[in-house]
């Protein structure tokens, strides 16, 4: 008797837990909206709106780069660094115009992703370690580059950071590109098969004579790589390259945006609209606490609850 | 994130240090920047007229000499002096203020040995203790903390070592664990800017505060004056909005774009220094405001602050002036020749508006 009554209890916090997973994020998303939408002024309107999609698009660039670095079970920390390495790589190259500036930076990301790599995937170094350590050296690397805060003055940066195609930003449109590009990746293509196998199973997959090595080379390039496009954008948006603050907790936003999106740390699954969807949810929650003028410590306080119920959820499931 | 930067793992030590040896060649070997040689002028020749004064010290404040502190005099020609900076010198303010410090140091022809704590104030306290070991006979410190200096101070105490601290004050007993403190009053920064925005906005009307990183004193002392002060002159003018743009111009940019959304009727934007407000500016520009639109008055004195005036983007500028070299050398002067020097020395720091910005944009650093 007691057993049957509390199997169908256990049941359904399961059951509920797993629709949190799933659709909690965009249930978060919806829910601010509407708060917002009836309390916060001037909140329902195109330029609200643009703004907090502007100010979203790098984070998302970035969760996309570490989502895929999750998937693996692994993490990138050094992605708040390469941001600050993109803006200086920018500032010092502009001289020659922006396309050669934008090539030598993804040169400058693709060492770091590599050097990355070369750590998780030859030398065995755990993820969390080896991208610690770029996380120091890399905005280390910025600053020896580019000691103080420079303004730019590049046309053609300045619009990419404020131009707009259609009425819709730049910004916006590399995002949106960037996140249906890695979508695409995960699902449809034998590396994305590849990516998850790996993260679900790290040994079963070089049985299984996957090219591990190779893979997990290429998801920390495409991360640091992610993450300069980042950087140049939020340059571009200052017209000015800070290497001492930009990307600055970088990369726990980002880790937040894929955790809260449906990831699990676990990795063997990469859930990409979810982890867009968690960095929006972030972006409101800051919003509408800046927009109400409250504390700012509770934006903290509120991210942290966020997270812990993301983390609960994503309990339920686990590991097989 | 500062307390991460002394962890290391060792596998990974000799791959950073090539990889970052091999980067910076690369790039600093056929980097090239847009050109900005306007932007240069000699900050050297016009920072002659912009040293710091101070203000007449208040009747009845103390003073202290050589014989209440104890120590040795000296001729500071022959003296090796320590100077410990506490953040990188990648912010205009540090920068000057240790380009000050040498600049006067070989002016005087001494010894300056020099540290810097990046940040961290447990690598502050070992660079003095360095500092003293390597026979600094008299210490500058710009303190990272106000509290936590008493085993340092014990050190020097017992060498009889005289310190100045600049730009921050340090809690402990004046004349007895250090001899004088040199610093700008920040609540009174705070006050003069409520000024200028009083003038702006003339005195009506809804007004934000760009807020500096919090749990800083600087920031506590720069919200406190502004917000007495308006109180005080101007109950017409409402602060309805602080949020923190932690002294950077991306976060500056960021909060000022939420805000004129939310309140777009607001009418001056007070800043906590001169990076949040360039970044308000650009939120400004960003959002087809013209210049002038909001009245933005920030702290600090940089060029790039004081250029903003000249532009229009700015209504004004209070000065917090880092160039400690000639005050500090000549305060360890005096006292080290056996006279009296005060123990608490305000700086009289200058400010910048329309009628002045353009002649005395030289001043700026």
């Amino acid at each position: 008797m007691a057993e049957a009554a509390i199997r169908p209890a256990a049941l359904d916090r399961a059951r509920v837990l797993q629709w949190m997973q799933t659709y909690g994020v965009y249930a978060g998303v919806a829910v601010l909206l509407v708060v917002n939408i009836a309390v916060t002024p001037h909140f329902l309107s195109a330029e609200n709106f643009r703004t907090q999609a502007v100010q979203v698009a790098p984070v998302i660039i970035v969760a996309l780069g570490m989502a895929l670095a999750i998937g693996t079970e692994g993490i990138d920390l050094s992605v708040g660094a390469v941001m600050a390495l993109a803006a200086s790589v920018t500032a010092l190259y502009l001289g020659y115009g922006l396309v050669p500036a934008l090539l030598t930076v993804a040169v400058f990301a693709a060492v770091v992703g590599l050097a990355n790599g070369a750590l998780v995937a030859w030398v065995g170094v755990q993820p969390i370690v080896a991208t610690l350590a770029l996380m120091v050296g890399g905005r280390g690397i910025a600053l020896v580059l580019l000691p103080q805060l420079k303004d730019l003055h590049n046309p053609a940066l300045a619009s990419l950071g404020s131009g707009d195609v259609l009425g819709i930003p730049y910004l916006i449109v590399i995002a949106a590109a960037l996140a249906l590009l890695v979508a695409f990746v995960i699902r449809r293509t034998t590396f994305g098969r590849q990516l998850l196998a790996i993260g679900d199973n790290r040994a079963a997959a070089k049985l299984a004579g996957l090219p591990v090595r190779r893979v997990l080379m290429l998801v920390y390039v495409a991360c640091a790589l992610l993450a300069a496009v980042a950087g140049v954008l939020a340059t571009a948006r200052l017209q000015a390259s800070d290497p001492t603050s930009l990307g600055n907790l970088m990369e726990l936003s980002a880790i937040t945006a894929v955790v809260v999106g449906g990831t699990p740390l676990s990795g063997g699954r990469v859930n990409i609209a979810g982890t867009v969807a968690g960095a929006v949810l972030i972006q409101l929650l800051t919003a509408t606490l800046i927009k109400h003028d409250l504390p700012p410590s509770w934006t903290q306080i509120a991210q942290a609850i966020v997270i812990v119920l993301a983390v609960y959820a994503a309990r339920g499931r686990g590991k097989r | 994130m500062k307390h991460f930067t002394h962890r290391r793992h060792l596998t990974a030590r000799p791959v950073i240090v090539a990889l970052a040896a091999a980067m910076a060649l690369t790039a600093s070997g056929c980097a090239k920047s847009e050109d900005d040689a306007a932007n240069k002028s000699d900050s050297s020749a016009s920072a002659a007229d912009a040293g710091q004064k101070v203000v007449t010290p208040k009747p009845g404040s103390k003073g202290c000499t050589i014989d209440a502190y104890g120590g040795k005099k000296l001729d500071l020609k022959n003296a090796t002096v320590g100077f410990s900076q506490s953040e990188k010198e990648a912010n205009p303010f540090r920068i000057a203020e240790t380009a000050s410090i040498k600049a006067e140091a070989s002016k005087r022809g001494l010894k300056l040995l020099t540290a810097n704590a990046q940040s961290q104030f447990s690598k502050q306290i070992s660079d003095v203790q360095d500092l003293l070991a390597k026979g600094a006979d008299l210490l500058v410190i710009a303190p990272l903390n106000s509290d936590g200096w008493e085993p340092v101070l014990k050190a020097a105490a017992a060498k009889k070592v005289p310190i100045v601290t600049i730009d921050r004050k340090i809690n402990a007993a004046a004349c007895k664990d250090y001899v004088s403190f040199i610093a700008s009053d920040f609540v009174d920064q705070g006050k003069r800017a409520a000024d200028q925005m009083i003038e702006a906005t003339g005195g009506k009307g809804e007004v934000a505060i760009l807020l500096g990183a919090a749990g800083n004193n600087v920031t506590t002392e720069r919200t406190k004056g502004f917000k007495d002060r308006i109180k005080e002159k101007a109950p017409d003018l409402k602060v309805v909005f602080q949020q923190t743009g932690d002294f950077a111009r991306e976060k500056g940019q960021q909060v000022t774009e939420q805000l004129i959304q939310s309140k777009p009727g607001i009418k001056g934007i007070y800043a906590e220094n001169d990076e949040m407000g360039l970044g308000a500016v650009a939120a400004l520009k960003g959002a087809g405001k013209k210049a002038g639109d909001v009245k933005i008055v920030t702290v600090d004195g940089t060029r790039n602050a004081v250029q903003g005036i000249v532009d229009g983007w700015i209504s004004g500028v209070i000065e917090s002036n880092p160039r400690f070299g000639p005050l500090a050398f000549q305060t360890l002067d005096t006292f080290t020749q056996g006279k009296e020097v005060p123990q608490d020395v305000i700086i009289q720091d200058g400010s910048y508006d329309a009628k002045n910005a353009k002649s005395d944009i030289g001043k700026a650093f």
